[in-house]
């Protein structure tokens, strides 16, 4: 009886000492802010591509990747890039065979360029233009041919 | 299917020049051997423009959406025809709308051209039927229609497993191709349908336009083997 009391008195003086000893360690939370690059990625129906995987490369070294990941449903995805190597950073984004690149200016001025630079009103111009060249191509050999 | 730049191996982008290079060179070849090539071109170019607006149709198969692309169509109306109006709309595609991309230009020129051309030969079988009937022309349409779609993914799936870089998650992005691919089979069936339609209509309206290409094909066959 003596024996399972002192046990009992052993494990609670152990499990307590335990978990003060796990309270007794701070945490020490530091922020820093960054300047992070989001990569959106759409296909041209305005769908966006999510779960698409993204690699990114850094400046002056475009055969290993720098970093890789996996677009949110949202087929956004954001990365903080190295700031000691400025350059462009290009971001390859691929989805089923679907995809492209990016090309992220870091260090300078942070802009970005990509995708489709044309309003939906001058790609119809631009349909319209190939189609009557082939409409035309049509009835000029249609009309040599009566 | 629309393969675009950057997806493949330069060594793939250039076999795919080779192979579309050389069914361009048979097929005008052939093209070439007809009475009077000239006949063709206005029809090849008003489904050439029909085939550069068809991307932009859009059909939502969830998870994702897939477009017409008409290459069965070629095949069956066009013949020997499809594969330089396949590889001009591919051309236009990529210049204006980024849709596919100059260095792979080739190899979506061979995923979608060589299927239209086989198309070609399975619409041909409507002569079983005999070349008036109806029920004929309307079931091989289906079938050339179903079968350009379906070869076509096939053969972008196969490229595009096979190429997959090292860096990336292999297995995820086989997955969404896969998906992706089975997504195919509802366009199938439109296509098929809207071949089969296009088919019946040319045959009710202008049979001329879809019987040219029957009754030439004995003559070209007997002067091959010459």
């Amino acid at each position: 009886m003596r024996k399972k009391q002192f046990a009992v008195a052993v494990f609670l003086l152990l499990s307590f000492g335990v978990s003060t000893a796990a309270f007794a360690h701070g945490v020490r939370i530091a922020y820093q802010t960054k300047t992070a690059v989001e990569i959106s990625a759409a296909y041209d129906t305005g769908e966006p591509m999510a779960g698409a995987q993204v690699t990114v490369y850094a400046p002056g070294n475009p055969a290993a990747p720098w970093l890789t990941g996996v677009c949110d449903k949202h087929g956004r995805f954001t990365f903080v890039p190295d700031l000691s190597q400025p350059g462009t950073w290009d971001v390859r984004v691929r989805h089923a065979g679907h995809g492209g690149i990016i090309h992220v200016p870091v260090g300078e001025a942070l802009a970005a360029a990509g995708g489709t630079p044309y309003s939906p009103l001058q790609l119809v111009l631009m349909a319209a233009c190939v189609i009557w060249g082939l409409v035309g191509t049509a009835l000029f050999f249609a009309r040599r041919k009566g | 299917m629309h393969i675009p730049d950057g997806i493949l191996p330069a060594s793939v982008c250039l076999g795919g020049y080779a192979t579309a290079g050389a069914a361009a060179w048979y097929s005008l070849r052939k093209i070439g051997q007809k009475e009077n090539p000239r006949e063709g071109i206005p029809k090849a170019s008003l489904l050439t423009a029909a085939f550069f607006v068809a991307s932009w149709i859009h059909i939502p198969v969830p998870p994702t959406s897939v477009h017409l692309v008409l290459s069965g169509l070629l095949g069956a109306v066009l013949g020997y025809y499809a594969f330089p109006a396949v590889l001009i709309g591919l051309f236009f595609q990529a210049v204006m709308f980024q849709h596919g991309g100059l260095t792979t230009l080739g190899v979506n020129a061979t995923v979608m051209g060589v299927p239209a051309l086989l198309c070609y030969h399975l619409f041909r079988l409507r002569r079983l039927f005999g070349s008036d009937s109806r029920l004929g022309t309307g079931i091989c349409g289906f079938l050339a229609g179903a079968a350009g779609i379906g070869l076509s993914a096939l053969a972008a799936m196969v490229i595009l497993v096979t190429t997959i870089p090292a860096h990336l998650d292999a297995a995820a992005e086989r997955a969404s191709i896969y998906a992706l691919t089975l997504a195919h089979v509802p366009l199938m069936v439109v296509e098929g349908v809207f071949t089969a339609l296009v088919a019946v209509f040319l045959l009710r309206v202008k049979p001329v336009l879809i019987e040219g290409e029957c009754r030439e094909a004995p003559a070209r066959r007997v002067r091959g083997t010459e």
